[in-house]
């Protein structure tokens, strides 16, 4: 049977199936029942800056701006009900979950000031996160900010937190890179030591009847992973950074493509979402039983041998691979 | 010494919870705030003395907390309440148990007026002095410090005498007063209380191991005797007192005695009263002395058992003349309470052989309803004491021309202290002032030895509403009990009060004046009025600007410009060296903001750090060149009595209106709000025609009636503004060929953009382009206003061609428009729109509470006439009895139509037998063609009485109009219905009586600031349920229900309007009492109210909050009652929950009881589900129709 044991970002995992961040964070319940399904690690949802400012800010307008406002109402809350609403809840949660899992939690960082990474990143650590995954989130929507600049805001906002922190830092990207290997390379320099690939956004829909965008969360499927396969086949050996896979495992042979084409562990969330922590079960069966049958002793031989190195046909992964589709169809 | 700087209410709060083991309360203003500190303290787990956490109870009314007070100390447990005004009213009967059975028991109240002619949430002695029969000793303090100090005292010596005590301190002036005292420690408190007496009174405690029996019925032998068998210990009182006041004087170095005599040794002019009014008393006193005058004043501090030796002993022998004064009335009697307590002294002196010689004694009333008492007023006392003919009973502060009892003050003298430093700020509510002015006293206070005060003015309005702050500082005490006169620092926050108001009347000469205008510096000069450059030039005022509004908008901050302003004010005051006061400011801001996160501190701090680069002076030229003046307050066309009344009373100068001025009963006319043009928004609605569907959806949700939807003739119109636009109505066909229009009030519109929020109507092109978008206010003013002017003046088309559908509905002419409700505020649509169904007939009794704040509060009313001059007429009697004042006016109501009926039948002999046919036929309330026919009919019978004599033809023609039918709804919120009024509502609703009860459930006491009540939801933080709301809300419907005779319907206006509609005319149609319960998004939910439709959605949806109608009528058709309205749940629980910061606030603090409260909620909410689909599903056999009820005379015939 293969060997299933992994050291992702140097922390020795029993499992390369990881958690991915997912609402799961708030169920321990379900969160214990992954890692005794499996789970080699927990990566948490993200800490939104964004989000703690917005709710903040709401607060303050909300409750606190309507204190001295009456001469009869004092103000519409209760005085003791003073509580932080910063990342103290999330820090908790940290704890807790560090306590109570026998696996790896890793927390993960979405921030939008410069101050707000390397603030929380140095919280977050200190609340014992095992490792952080910064959340990289820029939608550029400025015509006149150049792919460049955006690019070394981001490698500079890593810098900035790997700088500070002595924890393990892994970087989870977008799929929308224009020269993605070269990005990789910058991310490298800056001390990270793994990445995530790929993030899955919100993407809202619209609704026709309303002439309104409509939002909400819609699960993966394995359609989405070829995308993250092509990426850490391209990538692989290319980094020093060890990679994980984001987005689209939902069966055992997902997550052996995915070792297959370079990744040191597998994030699996939507099949957890949709089928319960039985997900993580039989994940773990259905690639073991893949890994085994091909005869891999351990993770490390099967990492990485379908990728643009190592795999026959290295042209597949490349440009042409759509035409010679087309061709075969006919 | 510890120093402190905090208001009255909190001062007195903290002595009497450390000294209580039980609280029973309820909410009222002013003294609502000692409860709630009492709460959180608890919440807080704060011990008291003992080291136990005191059990606080909110009951359901007063009258509750007395009695639960009462109970407690029969327990042997030490107790305390805090209450006012009607509140104190509701607790008489069980004080004068209390006292029967000599209990020592200690309330705190801050004094407050009783509502009479009107209700009142100031100050006056008239609530307290309406206690003094009760058996309590009554003690009054002055200022903040002796509100703590006497409080002490009180807890002491009614455990040292059994005699309980009512301690009193001015409301709003001393209750919120912020000012810095020396705080009283543990070990002092403990070093007072005697626990000896602690003992004694645990020792008669009721106990099976010792049992006794009190509360005995008592008969004519027994009872007298044993009424006075209780003297001695009233007669020890005093001395008890002055004990504990020497206990006192020894642990504190504060030296109290019941009277307090200060002024010269050998006075022989002297004034007596208590309270505030005191202080203001021996300051002036103090300066009289200086000008060598022999005065004196005289504080009463124990006013009941009246200590007839002390008093003797406080008065100089040398006294030739007393002025006594009240802050109370009492019409008919003698004189006031303390007159007369002082008069019956002297007497008994007299009598006794004590006094030889009396000193003449006069007596006044001052200050009724925290009316300004001023050291003018004092010297005016004073002055009338060296009359050789005094007036022997007068009044100061007040112009009375009527009776003439006034006294003449100069308004202009100003005796205070040039070393005490004054400064004014206007300020917005929802701009902070405030809030940073009491952190600014707070830095001066603690910070510096400087002693400090601050007294803050509220206006009555809950949207755009205007404070006014007072703050002192200086090196000597400051006794100044009244609002600052002549400030040598005036901050004006917004830049429409220089419009509004005349906010520069109180800058001193020579005074620095600070505005935040959105004009650079250079231009600040010309855009100043006429009235306003005089001010500056006359007395020489250093002028400053800033735009602060976009220093905060860079910060993050929106309007909050509090900080920026504070920083001004420290820059410019030059009381502390400007870093250090900018490092306090700072640190003041960490403390109050830091308690949410770091975000709001860091913005804040950001806007401190950029404002004094804000800062510009002016230069004030040496001669006026404005020619502008300020825009007069009301349009030259309003009435007569708008003009001469309502516009001071508006400019905030009603206090130089003389007693003639005002109406003898109480009695003002409706339809005022039109003509106070706040101009609050900064934008506005406006149409685009283009788009709009006509769904009149804007109309039926804005809380302010600030845009309306009209429909005319089209030839009414010529002559319409230019930019007046019109479409053709084709959406209704009973509506053809009328013009339609979307109209908004700019000046009355709150910009609180729910009309925006809920319009169907997109551009295609450009979805974001609605038929109604939110403009600046100032590009559509003046057009806009010109517009709804030539709109209102526009014909409306008769009544009954408008369908009663909830789209055409809000085509009715409104009679409820533009009030002071809170922007967004949920309430107000379900009265408009009450008052579009049956304005023109309509009787409402109101509970007291937000609707009768923004529905009857001066200085303008909303309710309104429409052309025929008929509207809503209204009245607010109480909290507890709305349900009942109306039961009253609706059989008062019965009696008078029955009376004209019975004269119609008394003529039908010699009445033309068509006008009887059409006097006395059917007419159904929401019949208008039939009540059209009516009330013609009701003009025939005047033309024909006109032609008859008699004294039953007069009697008729005065009761004709009560030949159409009326009808009388009862107003009120959850409070009211739910707790201290449920009585009274479940009692009008058993009677049968054709009433109907409209509740506006916000869930919470939203009025004196979201103390929980029993229509709080489980789950949901409240005051008093800090932790999270444990039990369900109490079902009110079903309750009403059970009697099985009432029409009962819980509605949802914002998100289900068609379901409001239907119901409310199914309610009115109903032949008996009916119950409506109105769900009502307030800001106490914690949530922006714009999303109130879609929230409100969600609670319909979790079944937090079902829809439903229960009409007893079907029963006669063999269909269940109930029909629901909302069947499934749609939504999860959690998913309504998770929207409104009263939940959130729960999860964020404690997730797990988040979690099993949101779980039980979602329970409750299933098992009133299967209930209710139970209910829904019933079968009834059909019977026979019942016997008609008598109900004198019937409506509904």
């Amino acid at each position: 049977m293969t060997d299933l044991t992994t050291r992702w970002l140097g922390l020795d995992l029993h499992s390369p199936l990881v958690v991915g961040a997912s609402p799961l964070t708030d169920d321990l319940d379900a969160l214990k029942a992954c890692v005794d399904a499996g789970a080699g690690a927990v990566v948490m949802h993200s800490l939104f800056e964004e989000q703690l400012v917005a709710e903040q800010m709401a607060a303050h307008r909300f409750i606190d701006s309507r204190i001295n406002t009456d001469a009869e109402a004092r103000s519409f809350f209760p005085e003791s009900e003073v509580f932080e609403m910063g990342s103290s809840i999330y820090l908790k949660r940290l704890a807790q979950l560090q306590g109570s899992l026998d696996v790896p939690v890793i927390a993960s960082l979405n921030g939008i000031s410069p101050g707000g990474w390397v603030q929380h990143a140095r919280e977050l650590e200190e609340a014992g996160a095992s490792a952080i995954e910064l959340n990289l989130y820029d939608l550029a929507t400025e015509p006149s900010e150049t792919a460049i600049t955006l690019e070394q805001r981001q490698l500079k906002v890593v810098r900035s937190v790997v700088q500070q922190v002595s924890i393990p830092v892994s970087v989870k990207l977008s799929p929308f890179y224009s020269a993605l290997p070269s990005f990789v390379a910058g991310v490298e320099a800056t001390g990270a030591r793994g990445l995530v690939l790929f993030n899955r956004f919100y993407q809202p829909d619209m609704d026709l009847d309303e002439l309104a965008l409509s939002r909400e969360i819609v699960l993966s499927t394995s359609a989405e992973l070829p995308l993250r396969l092509h990426a850490m086949a391209m990538l692989f050996n290319r980094t020093r950074l060890e990679m994980a896979a984001s987005g689209g495992v939902h069966t055992g042979d997902d997550a052996t493509k995915a070792i297959l084409s370079g990744a040191t562990v597998v994030q699996v969330v939507s099949a957890v979402l949709a089928e319960g922590p039985a997900a993580m079960a039989r994940i773990t069966g259905e690639m073991t039983h893949r890994l085994t049958g091909i005869g891999y002793a351990s993770l490390a031989e099967a990492r990485g041998a379908l990728s643009l190195e190592n795999v026959p046909d290295a042209g597949t992964w490349e440009r042409l691979n759509y035409a010679r589709l087309l061709q075969g169809w006919r | 010494m510890a120093f402190k700087t905090l208001d009255g209410n909190e001062a007195v709060a903290s002595v009497a919870y450390r000294l209580s083991e039980t609280i029973a309360i309820y909410p009222i203003t002013p003294a609502s705030v000692m409860g709630e500190h009492a709460d959180d303290w608890a919440a807080l787990g704060k011990p008291n003395l003992w080291g136990q956490v005191p059990g606080v109870v909110e009951m359901q009314s007063e009258a509750g907390a007395a009695g639960a007070m009462h109970g407690a100390l029969q327990a042997g447990s030490l107790v305390t309440t805090f209450t006012a005004s009607q509140g104190l009213l509701l607790m008489l009967p069980n004080l004068y148990k209390i006292a029967g059975e000599l209990t020592p028991f200690c309330m705190h109240v801050a004094a407050r007026s009783l509502a009479t002619h009107a209700l009142s949430i100031f100050c006056d002695h008239s609530d307290v002095m309406s206690a003094r029969g009760t058996g309590f000793a009554l003690l009054a303090s002055g200022s903040v410090q002796e509100a703590q100090d006497l409080a002490a005292i009180g807890h002491a010596v009614t455990l040292e005498s059994r005699v309980p005590v009512m301690h009193f301190f001015d409301g709003f002036r001393t209750s919120h007063e912020i000012a810095k005292i020396v705080a009283l420690s543990d070990e002092e408190l403990t070093a007072l209380v005697p626990h000896e007496g602690i003992a004694a009174h645990r020792n008669r405690r009721m106990t099976p191991d010792r049992p006794v029996l009190r509360g005995t019925s008592q008969n004519p032998d027994a009872f007298f005797q044993s009424r006075e068998a209780a003297n001695p210990f009233y007669q020890a009182l005093p001395e008890h007192l002055e004990a504990v006041m020497g206990r006192f004087a020894g642990i504190t170095g504060r030296q109290y005695r019941l009277f307090d005599y200060v002024g010269h040794p050998q006075a022989e002019r002297v004034v007596i009263l208590m309270g505030s009014g005191a202080e203001c008393a021996h300051e002036t006193v103090d300066w009289l002395m200086d000008q060598g005058e022999k005065v004196g004043v005289l504080k009463v501090r124990l006013f009941r058992p009246f200590a007839t030796d002390r008093f003797l002993q406080a008065l100089p022998d040398t006294v030739k003349h007393l002025a006594v004064l009240d802050r109370t009335k009492e019409p008919g009697a003698q004189g006031e309470p303390l007159l007369l307590e002082i008069s019956g002294a002297l007497m008994d002196a007299y009598s006794r052989g004590d006094r030889e010689v009396l000193p003449r004694v006069i007596g006044g009333r001052y200050g009724l309803s925290s009316r300004e008492f001023t050291p003018a007023m004092v010297c005016a006392v004073f002055d009338q004491l060296k009359e050789a003919s005094p007036k022997t009973r007068f009044t100061v502060g007040v112009r009375d021309d009527v009776t003439n009892l006034s006294l003449d003050v100069d308004s202009d003298l100003d005796i205070e202290s040039p070393k005490t430093r004054r400064a004014l700020f206007f300020g917005l509510g929802a701009d902070g002032t405030v809030s940073s002015n009491k952190a600014s006293i707070k830095i001066l206070g603690e910070g510096t030895d400087l002693f400090a005060q601050g007294h803050f003015v509220y206006d009555s309005k809950k949207s755009g509403a205007t404070t006014v702050s007072h703050l002192r500082f200086g090196p000597l005490p400051i006794r100044s009990s009244y609002q600052i006169r002549q400030a040598q620092f005036v901050a004006v926050h917004a830049p429409q009060f220089l419009e509004r108001f005349d906010v520069l009347e109180h800058a001193a000469p020579g005074a620095t004046v600070l505005l935040n205008v959105p004009w650079a510096p250079e231009q600040v000069w010309d855009q100043l009025s006429v009235e306003a450059q005089r001010v500056l030039v006359e007395r020489k005022v250093h002028l400053f600007v800033i735009d602060a509004a976009e220093v905060a908008e860079k910060a993050g901050l929106e309007r909050r410009i509090n900080t920026v302003m504070q920083v001004c004010f420290f820059a410019l005051a030059d009381i502390l060296p400007r870093d250090e006061a900018i490092a306090h400011i700072k640190e003041s801001i960490r403390r109050t903001w830091g308690r949410r996160g770091p975000e709001v501190v860091r913005r804040n701090v950001e806007a401190v750090d950029s404002a004094l680069a804000n800062l510009h002076e002016v230069p004030v030229p040496g001669e006026v060149t404005a020619t502008r003046s300020r825009p007069p307050r009301v349009p030259e066309d309003a009435p007569d009595f708008v003009q001469k009344v309502t516009r001071l009373l508006m400019d905030g100068q009603g206090d130089k209106l003389p007693v003639s001025a005002f109406p003898v009963d109480g009695t003002w006319p409706t339809g005022t709000s039109q003509y106070e043009k706040r101009s609050i928004a900064q934008e506005i609605p406006i149409w685009a025609s283009d788009l709009c569907v006509q769904c009149n959806f804007c109309a039926m949700i804005c809380p302010h009636t600030a845009i309306t939807s009209k429909v005319f003739e089209p030839e009414v119109a010529k002559g319409a503004p230019e930019t007046f636009e019109a479409v053709s109505e084709s959406h209704t066909p009973e509506l053809e060929g009328l013009d339609y229009r979307i109209q908004v009030a700019p000046e009355d519109c709150t910009g609180c953009g729910l009309c925006v929020e809920v319009c169907p109507a997109k551009d295609r092109t450009q979805p974001k382009r609605k038929a109604i978008n939110m403009r600046p206010m100032e590009a559509h003013r003046e057009a806009e206003a010109s517009n709804l002017a030539f709109l209102r003046s526009l014909p409306d088309v008769p009544r009954d061609r408008i369908p009663r559908d909830f789209k055409s509905l809000p085509l009715l002419i409104p009679l409820f428009e533009y009030s002071g409700a809170c922007a967004g505020c949920g309430e107000t649509p379900y009265i408009r729109l009450l008052t579009q169904l049956l304005g023109d007939r309509l009787l409402i009794a109101n509970a007291t509470g937000c609707s009768s704040i923004y529905g009857g509060n001066l200085p303008t009313t909303p309710y309104t006439v429409n052309a025929d001059g008929r509207g809503p007429t209204w009245n607010n009697s109480l909290f507890e009895d709305a349900a009942e004042l109306g039961l009253g006016m609706r059989m008062g109501l019965n009696k008078l139509v029955g009376r004209a009926r019975q004269l119609l039948e008394d003529m039908k002999g010699s009445l033309p037998p068509a006008l009887y046919r059409d006097l006395t036929g059917p007419c159904a309330s929401l019949d208008e063609t039939a009540i059209a026919a009516r009330r013609e009919a009701v003009f025939r019978l005047r033309e024909w009485l006109a032609t008859q004599q008699g004294p039953e033809v007069q009697e008729l023609n005065g009761l004709a109009d009560e030949l159409c039918p009326k009808s009388v709804w009862v107003i009120g919120g959850d409070g009211w219905a739910y707790d201290i009024g449920y009585g009274g509502l479940d009692h009008a609703l058993a009677s049968g009586q054709n009433l109907k009860l409209l509740v506006l459930d916000t869930e919470v006491y939203s009025n004196t600031g979201g103390q929980q009540s029993k229509a709080t939801p489980m789950g949901a933080i409240a005051k008093f349920s800090a932790a999270g709301k444990e039990t369900r809300k109490k079902d009110l419907g079903l309750l009403a229900m059970s009697y099985g005779h009432i029409y009962v319907a819980q509605i949802a206006m914002q998100s289900h309007s068609n379901h409001t509609t239907k119901a409310l005319q199914e309610a009115e149609s109903f032949d008996g009492p009916a119950l409506i319960i109105a769900h009502s998004p307030c800001i106490a939910h914690g949530y922006d109210l714009v999303h109130s439709p879609a929230q409100q959605k969600r609670a319909v949806d979790s079944w937090a909050w079902p829809l439903y109608r229960f009409d007893p009528r079907r029963i006669d058709e063999g269909l269940p009652p109930l029909q629901l309205d909302s069947v499934r749940q749609k939504v999860p629980m959690k998913t309504y929950m998770q929207e409104e910061a009263r939940f959130r606030m729960l999860e964020l603090r404690d997730p797990q009881r988040y979690e099993q409260l949101a779980a039980a909620a979602s329970d409750a909410a299933r098992e009133q589900r299967e209930l209710y689909m139970q209910l829904a599903g019933i079968h009834f056999e059909p019977h026979e129709p019942p016997e008609q009820k008598d109900k004198g005379a019937d409506l509904h015939d």
